[in-house]
């Protein structure tokens, strides 16, 4: 089009504008994607120091109650729960661990699992038969992947023990759960509890006073796993108000991260408006007085017959221009700054987290959100442009 | 049959503070080919009759302004004025119809002599090279096409104007004082080039200047504005030399 070659070409002629509004565009921009990136890398960094631990998104029932299946299988269907499982008794829940043939046993705290467990790795899902170790049970015990072991349970008042055969489906990593533990499907457990509860499992050789087929399934509590931290405090409440129980919950420490989270962004959001507003100023004053200065040229285009709304192009196509430099600069100049404040003062991010971060899409509205301002800011000169009398050019010479 | 404009009953009214000035034309025809000179004292209403024929300024209420294309065709003009000032129809006609000259060229500083003469061809979806190079060594100025109009001399700036006002083929040349910047000498030399370059070319020129004796020297038929004064001070100019459509 050719009110944008004369623009361009305008544009590069008129270098020392273009750099002028450049500059006034990087000067704005660049303080402030360090700002955000910094206050991005920093949060994400701690969210993401939080998200590490499955355990604060964690909501476990206080107490022993005693709920049915039909009390707790509304909960099944909410879509802010990642994970869900029935609890049995909290003093039926440590049991002893050895290898098959090992001559070690240690005791370990019985923790159910399943499909979707955040405790488990991402993805992973124990075969029939298998249960998942902590590493510190694993080097205690010498076991590794695929090792066969025993889950050994003793009541008082029974004269056998519970022995409950089992592979290891996969040994956690580190910190994935505490001290020694065994994460087994939650059958197992409720095997653990009808065991104490004196029923007779036969299978397992052991007698008991009542039949098995008397059991009536209850759970002692469930524990939850929220979909993401922003679900936990309300997602706590709406089950405290669906089982009546009390719960337990990391939701002090979640929503205080959540909070500052918040009021960064407020405080981010604030300063951006104040420099939109400095920015979309200085743009505006920019631009229009560039018009008024090349009115003779403009109105020379307009003389040999381009529409005054082809001729309004002219200064949004520069503005575009100037946009897209101003951007890109400002992009690398905050690449740089973040790599210099990486150097400086990133070390302590945990996880060797970035210090500032800014994620493609946000890049990409951040980049949107400029265009429009800069073609609002553009708008007057347009405007200017297309009312330039042509007859200008014989008036006033050029 | 060639292409002729026409005004009747021209009136325009202009109106600047306290100040009011009315240029009258009661009939005036400009033939394609032909080469006039508004003429007249400063202030007399040359430039302003030139923009009202360049389709730059609207023509009064009750103004006829026909242009005929000589093969039977005829464009009301003034009708196009009524569709508003900003009409893009007006914009396209004047780019198509005239060739502008204007005092110290008007040429695009950004642009290079032979990008600033072809861009009346780009403007009006006519592309020549051949005749942007045809023009440009008519009017002596094919080696300086790749310079910029900021380093040409005013004469050569002339050339390189008349070059842009007829690189399209319009039917008229309307060039406003295209010597009045220059020295006798250069002057001279343009005017002949502007004349010979539009005679050969078949286009109309019209031309303001009060430069009279060198009208006639290069036997230029004038069209003279008298001022005159009407009324609680209104200025009023009035063409003097009547030529019926």
């Amino acid at each position: 089009m050719l009110i944008v070659q004369l623009a361009w070409r305008d544009l590069l002629r008129d270098r020392f504008f273009l750099l002028c509004n450049v500059a006034v565009m990087v000067g704005i921009l660049v303080p402030l994607l360090v700002l955000f990136g910094v206050k991005n890398g920093v949060y994400q960094a701690l969210i993401g120091e939080m998200l590490a631990n499955p355990a604060n998104l964690q909501i476990d029932t206080a107490g022993n109650a005693t709920l049915s299946e039909a009390e707790i299988a509304p909960l099944r269907d909410w879509p802010e729960i990642a994970f869900m499982t029935p609890k049995i008794r909290a003093q039926f829940d440590y049991i002893n661990v050895r290898a098959t043939e090992g001559r070690r046993m240690r005791a370990a705290l019985l923790i159910p699992t399943g499909a979707g467990d955040p405790t488990l790795p991402s993805g992973a899902e124990l075969a029939e038969g298998a249960v998942a170790i902590s590493a510190q049970l694993a080097a205690q015990l010498d076991l590794a992947p695929g090792a066969d072991l025993q889950l050994i349970t003793q009541a008082e008042g029974r004269p056998r023990q519970l022995v409950l055969p089992a592979r290891v489906g996969l040994v956690l990593p580190e910190g994935a759960a505490a001290g020694r533990a065994v994460l087994a499907p939650y059958a197992v457990l409720d095997l653990v509890e009808a065991f104490y509860d004196s029923y007779s499992l036969p299978e397992h050789g052991i007698d008991g006073t009542r039949p098995l087929e008397d059991r009536v399934t209850a759970y002692e509590g469930v524990r939850v796993y929220a979909r993401r931290l922003e679900d936990l405090a309300s997602l706590q409440a709406r089950i405290e108000s669906q089982l009546g129980l009390g719960t337990t919950a990391h939701t002090r420490e979640v929503e205080s991260l959540l909070g500052l989270g918040r009021k960064l962004n407020l405080a981010l959001a604030g300063t951006a408006v104040l420099a939109a507003v400095g920015l979309g100023a200085a743009l505006v004053l920019g631009f229009w007085s560039e018009v008024a200065r090349k009115r003779l040229v403009l109105a020379g285009i307009a003389l040999l017959g381009v529409p005054g709304r082809q001729l309004a192009l002219f200064p949004v196509v520069q503005a575009l221009i100037t946009a897209a430099l101003g951007l890109v600069l400002s992009f690398a100049l905050y690449a740089l700054a973040g790599r210099g404040a990486q150097a400086v003062f990133g070390q302590g991010l945990p996880g060797g987290a970035p210090l500032a971060v800014i994620s493609p899409a946000q890049a990409a509205a951040i980049s949107a959100v400029v265009l429009v301002l800069v073609l609002a800011a553009a708008a007057a000169a347009a405007w200017s442009a297309q009312r330039l009398d042509p007859a200008t050019v014989l008036r006033e010479g050029a | 049959m060639a292409a002729e404009l026409c005004i009747r009953s021209g009136r325009i009214a202009l109106k600047d503070g306290d100040r009011a000035f009315r240029l009258e034309i009661d009939d005036l025809a400009l033939g394609a080919g032909q080469a006039v000179a508004l003429t007249g004292t400063s202030g007399a209403g040359k430039t302003l009759l030139l923009e009202l024929l360049g389709l730059l300024r609207a023509p009064g209420a009750g103004t006829v302004y026909l242009h005929r294309d000589g093969q039977g065709g005829e464009t009301d003009l003034a009708a196009l004025w009524a569709q508003g000032p900003r009409n893009p129809d007006l914009a396209r006609l004047r780019g198509a119809l005239f060739g502008f000259v204007p005092q110290t060229g008007g040429l695009l500083p950004f642009l290079t002599v032979a990008e600033n003469i072809a861009l009346p061809q780009r403007v009006n979806h006519r592309p020549d090279a051949a005749r942007c190079r045809a023009l440009m060594a008519r009017l002596g100025i094919a080696d300086i096409a790749a310079l910029r109009p900021g380093a040409l001399s005013i004469g050569q700036r002339q050339r390189a104007a008349i070059a842009r006002a007829l690189a399209h083929r319009p039917a008229f040349v309307i060039a406003d004082e295209p010597t009045a910047a220059l020295d006798p000498e250069t002057a001279d030399a343009v005017l002949a080039l502007l004349l010979e370059t539009a005679r050969a070319e078949g286009a109309g020129l019209i031309l303001s200047s009060h430069d009279i004796p060198r009208m006639e020297r290069f036997g230029i038929a004038r069209r003279a504005l008298v001022p005159g004064r009407h009324g609680a001070g209104e200025a009023v100019s009035r063409l003097q030399t009547v030529v019926p459509c």
